[in-house]
């Protein structure tokens, strides 16, 4: 398998993660379905604004853990694009996965899991 | 005395003044202590744990929560102590001077309260304590970017006391008067004695009025006191 594809999973893995933890402080009849293309923003989402920022706030700690870098996920190039980052857990896998190579193109996950 | 047994409490500014005797309170009371501070630890002993980094700075803010991730499980008690003081007519006031108060007076709280607040949020439970000053009330003059920085206080607290709730975190701000330390120092005694001179309750604060209203705020029965300011001697 190559590293890039290990990236993308290590990413989705903390992606689908923070969704998880989301359902799990949620009420059963408010749950969010999980899955690749998830919406995350807008119209189609499930999540409420803090419920998003929720997931927001443990992906940036779980990247800054794994990689021991701080990552932040909503500076001003991610609010600004056409397409937002935040629109389902593919675009904002493909956003991370930019960000992380930019800032730590070889370097991988600090832990392994 | 009150237990804070099994608790870790973060205080800004912890080598002196205030937030040295609100870290020793704490240490007193059982938790463990994180001191952030510019300067050199001046607290010792197992349980604290000190992070030297300057506060004006919001990459070194984050760079020292990032340190914090795996060393601590928890922040529970957060206290915004650390603050700096120019007096001036607005007119001559450095605007370096001006925007290191509202950097390290504003801006810091603001990032500490949101880095603590991603551990709080884990663990379901915190209190967030500003420390404000009757600056914010009184508005003396030569007092206006600092006067403003501590009134921005109470609104962080109080928005953020709506943005934490749902995690049982409360935010309050604690508006202290004078009390003898070394940011005191930098003010004309005469000024300062006429301010006290005209409180409801004429006189300097002491340790144990700030740290009943830190042990109030901070109590497990506190969880219905959010978004309030609590002035000191009558200030209002």
């Amino acid at each position: 398998m190559s590293g890039g594809t290990e990236r993308r999973e290590e990413v989705v893995r903390i992606v689908l993660g923070a969704l998880e933890s989301l359902n799990e402080e949620l009420d059963e009849s408010a749950r969010v379905n999980i899955g690749p293309t998830t919406p995350l923003f807008g119209p189609d989402a499930q999540l409420d604004s803090l419920s998003l920022v929720s997931v927001i706030v443990d992906v940036e700690t779980a990247l800054t853990i794994q990689w021991n870098l701080p990552i932040s996920l909503t500076d001003d190039r991610a609010m600004s694009r056409e397409i937002s980052p935040f629109d389902d857990v593919a675009t904002l896998t493909d956003y991370i996965l930019e960000l992380l190579q930019e800032i730590s193109p070889e370097q991988p996950p600090v832990t392994a899991h | 005395m009150h237990t804070y047994s099994g608790k870790t409490a973060l205080v800004t500014g912890a080598t002196r003044g205030v937030g040295k005797v609100i870290a020793e309170h704490f240490l007193a009371g059982g938790a463990s202590v994180i001191g952030f501070a510019r300067g050199e630890a001046s607290l010792g002993g197992e349980a604290y744990r000190h992070v030297q980094l300057d506060l004006a700075d919001p990459a070194a803010i984050q760079k020292a929560f990032l340190g914090l991730h795996g060393q601590v499980s928890s922040i529970d008690i957060v206290v915004n102590n650390a603050a700096v003081l120019t007096s001036q007519y607005a007119m001559i006031m450095p605007p370096a001077a001006a925007q290191a108060m509202v950097n390290v007076n504003l801006l810091a709280p603001f990032m500490v309260s949101r880095e603590a607040a991603k551990f709080m949020r884990k663990t379901k439970w915190g209190r967030i304590i500003n420390i404000g000053s009757m600056a914010a009330s009184l508005e003396p003059m030569g007092d206006s970017v600092y006067a403003a920085t501590k009134a921005g206080l109470s609104t962080l607290a109080n928005v953020m006391a709506k943005e934490f709730g749902p995690m049982n975190v409360t935010c309050n701000t604690l508006g202290i008067t004078a009390i003898d330390s070394d940011m005191l120092s930098q003010l004309p005694r005469e000024k300062i004695e006429a301010i006290i001179a005209g409180l409801p309750v004429p006189r300097f604060a002491t340790a144990d009025d700030i740290l009943n209203v830190i042990d109030f705020f901070a109590a497990e029965a506190s969880s219905y006191i959010t978004a309030q300011t609590v002035f000191l001697g009558g200030v209002n």
